[in-house]
């Protein structure tokens, strides 16, 4: 059944037009994530109007194209000029940069290329193996348990979007008001229409998206009117010839560098709002601390740009577990390829792989074609990137706005669609200029309707709230998402105050709660595990006398913006 | 009024939108059938909005008055250091508002035309080029939409009466 499903997925892909389409895709997302301003997640959500006359898999193996070529396009501004072209590509410009300023940028750049091939080919394998048994795992959740894990999802979003929590949580929950607005979905009973018969029908939620984040991102990029004027980046001088196999060498040859920061990749994807901003930098300092030589890092070293190269490309397969097992996006990327499954009418639940499995696994087959693409295409894209850097930030910028229009008008053909676009470009303008991050209000508004769906079917079984702390997966989720709302104090006090001691072996003794409380005999012996990992760090730190670690104060801050 | 600042305006702000949701919510027709009603999700998210913004609100209060800005705040220099995102709202609108007239095609050339023009200055070099690019972009996006996509843009009354 499964090779059957896996023949079809790839009869869909194997077409001169879905192939074409995907390089096309994987050259625009390098390009787009070269280029420091243009996010990937922006280039995900541009590609999108093209896919809405396409087929689901042909639609979303191009957006996958973009998404992987993106992940690997921010190392070559990166590594070449010292500016990141997307957060993804932070920790790879500590020693890509002055690795290609000793010389060596060819090999700088191999080692990121190989780097991120192996990483996002790991996470694929990881992908294909775990997606279906999350799924199996997700087909237990009842309504209570769906809830919990979007609160969390909600929760952990707003906690990782910035330092200030609350701002946050307020853009959690705008967007979750922003969903309800027009008929709500189980009743049909109008909401907050104010008297508008366009506002009954709701606001789609792309053209609030891309008013949200494209709109409201391309007018901070040319709020500068100097800036505005100047070319995208300066490459003047920049030659470099890829040197493939000497780089493809050292990767493999960096193997516990590489596989260990492609699963801190794949496990930071699978989280919630958690994505390559992050991973790139915990693989980062992983692989520092893990070092024989870690005074290297920064100077140069190919460990420190195989480890968040490796990361950030493997993040992406980690968010497609979750999307496809769950219906839970990863992140804004996955949020925008969540919303092209509901344009075709495809619903991502835990059923998703066993109802749609040819779609499923052509979303599979996708995502590793895109790599092998990626790491094909990325010689000419480098030189194609030299190109484009020479355009205008204020032309570019002029042009997507206008497209941003025609795409968005396309969804439905209605111009209602336009006005929403244009007024939630300048609602995501204002949220940005005062500090209000815009991930988690994008969570919110996709969200907001399941989150709706799911309380409802609760409320509809029983109107007692026990069930959400006597479920062992609602609990484990409302454990995380409490746990979650204080990891910004403790991000920003840890190292400093004694609260953080047990802030983590208290999430993990807290969440052996729910596994004693789960059938079976693994889950229980799971969480029998935690408790005991939970004892030993406090024990540990109770044999250096209740002292906080002052090296762990340090650490980066992970935010994921 | 000395320890007001952008925190706390904001959060006063936003505190007045929750209430006026609130108001609206009880507009919301209640039914009579089903467990939770259609006002019942709204009105939460727009109490846990209020909550949020108390708290915001106490934080923006404990926080004190803003540093004084190295510029006294004046509406000219507002209106310069936003000149470029007021002038691309501004023209984004005449296009939304003029879509009917002009159609995609035409508004769209209209609208990158300008938009180049105001954020990349206009001599007459300028110009030539920014007309060129407004021209082959906007067709060649029209085109595509169009023709490869088989989506039927918006002709506008000009565009249909020529």
């Amino acid at each position: 059944m499964i090779i059957e499903n896996i023949i079809l997925a790839a009869q869909e892909l194997a077409t001169f037009k879905t192939l074409l389409l995907m390089s096309v895709g994987t050259i625009a997302g390098l390009i787009a994530g070269a280029i420091p301003g243009f996010t990937i997640a922006m280039a995900v959500v541009l590609t999108l109007p093209f896919t809405f006359g396409m087929p689901p898999a042909q639609g979303l193996a191009t957006m996958i194209g973009v998404f992987v070529g993106g992940l690997s396009g921010g190392l070559m501004s990166g590594i070449l000029i010292g500016i990141p072209g997307t957060p993804s590509s932070v920790a790879t410009t500590f020693d890509g940069f002055p690795m290609a300023r000793k010389g060596k940028p060819g090999l700088a750049l191999g080692l990121g290329v190989w780097a991120s091939f192996f990483g996002g080919t790991i996470s694929a394998v990881l992908l294909v193996t775990l997606a279906p048994q999350l799924a199996r795992i997700g087909l237990e959740f009842q309504p209570w348990d769906y809830f919990a894990l979007i609160i969390f999802a909600l929760t952990i979003a707003a906690s990782l979007a910035g330092a200030n929590l609350i701002k946050g949580l307020i853009a959690a929950a705008l967007g979750l008001l922003i969903a309800t607005i027009g008929e709500d979905s189980v009743n049909g009973i109008a909401r907050f229409n104010f008297g508008s018969d366009s506002l009954k029908q709701g606001f789609d939620f792309l053209p609030v998206l891309i008013g949200l984040f494209a709109f409201s991102q391309l007018l901070s990029d040319i709020q500068d009117r100097v800036r505005a004027r100047d070319k995208l980046t300066e490459t003047s001088g920049v030659n470099a010839r890829i040197e493939h196999r000497k780089a493809a060498v050292m990767v493999l040859k960096s193997w516990v560098n590489l596989v260990r920061s492609a699963l801190i990749g794949v496990f930071t994807g699978i989280l919630p709002a958690a994505g390559s901003t992050i991973s790139n930098i915990l693989a980062y300092d992983q692989a520092k601390k893990a070092s024989k030589n870690p005074q290297e890092f920064g100077t140069g070293c190919a460990d420190g740009i195989i480890a968040p190269e490796s990361a950030n490309n493997a993040t992406a397969g980690g968010a497609l577990i979750t999307m496809m097992a769950l219906g839970i996006p990863g992140d804004i990327v996955t949020a925008v390829m969540l919303g092209a499954l509901l344009i075709h009418d495809v619903i991502p639940s835990p059923s998703f792989i066993n109802d749609s499995p040819v779609l499923a696994y052509a979303i599979f087959i996708a995502f590793f074609v895109a790599n092998f693409l990626m790491l094909f295409l990325q010689s000419g894209a480098l030189k194609l990137f030299v190109l484009i850097t020479k355009v205008r930030m204020y032309v570019l910028a002029s042009i997507i706005l206008a497209y941003c229009g025609i795409g968005i008008f396309a969804l439905n053909n209605v111009a209602f669609d336009m006005w929403t676009l244009f007024w939630f470009g300048i609602l995501g303008y204002v949220m940005r200029n005062l500090g209000f991050p815009l991930a988690p209000m994008i969570l919110g508004v996709v969200l907001g309707r399941i989150a709706e769906l799911w309380l409802s079917r609760a409320t509809a079984i029983t109107t007692d709230i026990t069930p959400f702390f006597t479920h062992p997966w609602s609990l484990f989720f409302i454990i995380l998402a409490l746990f979650s709302m204080f990891f910004s104090s403790y991000q920003t006090q840890r190292g400093r105050k004694a609260w953080t001691i047990f802030y983590t072996p208290a999430l993990i003794a807290f969440l052996s709660i729910p596994m004693f409380m789960m059938v079976g005999t693994v889950r229980p012996m799971l969480g029998g595990v935690l408790l005991v990992i939970a004892v030993i760090m406090v024990f540990r730190s109770y044999k250096r006398g209740w002292k906080v670690d002052p090296t762990d104060a340090d650490d980066h801050r992970l935010t994921e913006g | 009024m000395s320890r007001l600042n952008r925190d706390t305006i904001i959060a006063l702000l936003l505190m007045v939108t929750w209430i006026v949701f609130l108001w609206a919510s009880f507009d919301i027709r209640q039914i009579d059938y089903g467990t939770m009603g259609a006002e019942v999700w709204p009105r939460g998210i727009v109490i846990l909005l209020i909550v949020l913004t108390a708290i915001y609100l106490f934080q923006g209060l404990r926080a004190g008055a803003d540093e004084a800005p190295d510029e006294p705040f004046t509406i000219k220099g507002w209106f310069t250091k936003y000149r470029n995102p007021l002038w691309c709202y501004a023209l984004y609108f005449l296009f939304l508002l003029s879509l009917p007239v002009f159609g995609m095609l035409i508004g769209g050339i209209l609208l990158v035309f300008c938009l180049l023009t105001v954020l990349g200055g206009h001599t007459p070099r300028d110009l030539a080029i920014h007309a060129a690019i407004a021209l082959i972009s906007i067709t060649g996006m029209w085109a595509i939409f169009t023709f490869a996509l088989g989506v039927i843009l918006p002709q506008g009354m000009i565009f249909t009466t020529l």
